[in-house]
């Protein structure tokens, strides 16, 4: 049985940590999903130019097949 | 045009351009989860290093993006004495390539404040986290303040864990 806290989690409540600071807490609050950011801190700068080339190659394709569509 | 920050730095690496890493990919090497189009930089506006700039980037049709007609990057004397700013589309991308920071000042003040930054692909300079939050509270844009809201949360992070880049 899953708790109530835990499909909330599952449907996409951020579980602020406990030490979160008050610029952290407003980043949050303006709407950032700072569980990305936590990822992305976990990682390497290098990681971190390469998981923001694999975004930005989506977006981009994202991009060009919304004007190949809107071309038709 | 596909986007290819890491193309680009390589070359101007490759190069020996002078140059400091600024804008959305500093803040995404300082962990901001945010997609950024371009590469900005700011780099020394002397004639030798902008030749090296055209030289870095030569053979991928460098264009000056918000020209009329895209006119293609063909430096003389005379523009590199004139120029305070390059806006480029290459084959690898867009390169911003600015002489001063707003809210920083020129590349002396934007070197001072940046931190080298090694990777696999070789060593860079890349903004401060201070610094960069300072450039986009001057830059002041909507884009721009909400990124400083991420970096003062960043920043926040580091100073609880200090072992965090």
């Amino acid at each position: 049985m899953i708790d109530a806290e835990t499909l909330a989690q599952m449907n996409g409540k951020y579980v602020c940590p406990p030490d979160a600071g008050p610029a952290w807490r407003a980043a949050m609050e303006y709407g950032f999903d700072m569980s990305l950011v936590e990822d992305a801190l976990r990682l390497t700068p290098e990681q971190r130019l390469e998981q923001h080339q694999r975004a930005l190659d989506l977006v981009l394709e994202v991009k060009e097949a919304g004007e190949h569509y809107a071309a038709k | 045009m596909q986007q290819n920050d890491k193309a680009l730095l390589s070359r101007l690496k490759d190069r020996r351009v002078e140059f400091v890493i600024i804008g959305g990919v500093c803040g995404v090497l300082h962990g901001a989860s945010l997609v950024t189009l371009d590469l900005d930089i700011c780099c020394r506006f002397s004639r030798e290093n902008l030749l090296r700039l055209e030289a870095a980037v030569k053979d991928l049709h460098p264009r000056h993006r918000l020209t009329a007609n895209k006119l293609p990057l063909e430096l003389t004397d005379e523009l590199c004495g004139s120029l305070k700013n390059i806006y480029l589309n290459t084959d690898s991308g867009v390169l911003d390539c600015l002489s001063e920071v707003s809210g920083l000042g020129d590349y002396e003040q934007v070197w001072k404040q940046s931190v080298p930054h090694r990777m696999s692909f070789g060593e860079f300079r890349i903004l401060n986290l201070d610094a960069l939050i300072a450039a986009k509270l001057a830059a002041g844009r909507e884009k721009d303040l909400d990124a400083v809201k991420l970096l003062l949360a960043i920043k926040e992070k580091r100073a609880q864990q200090k072992d965090l880049f």
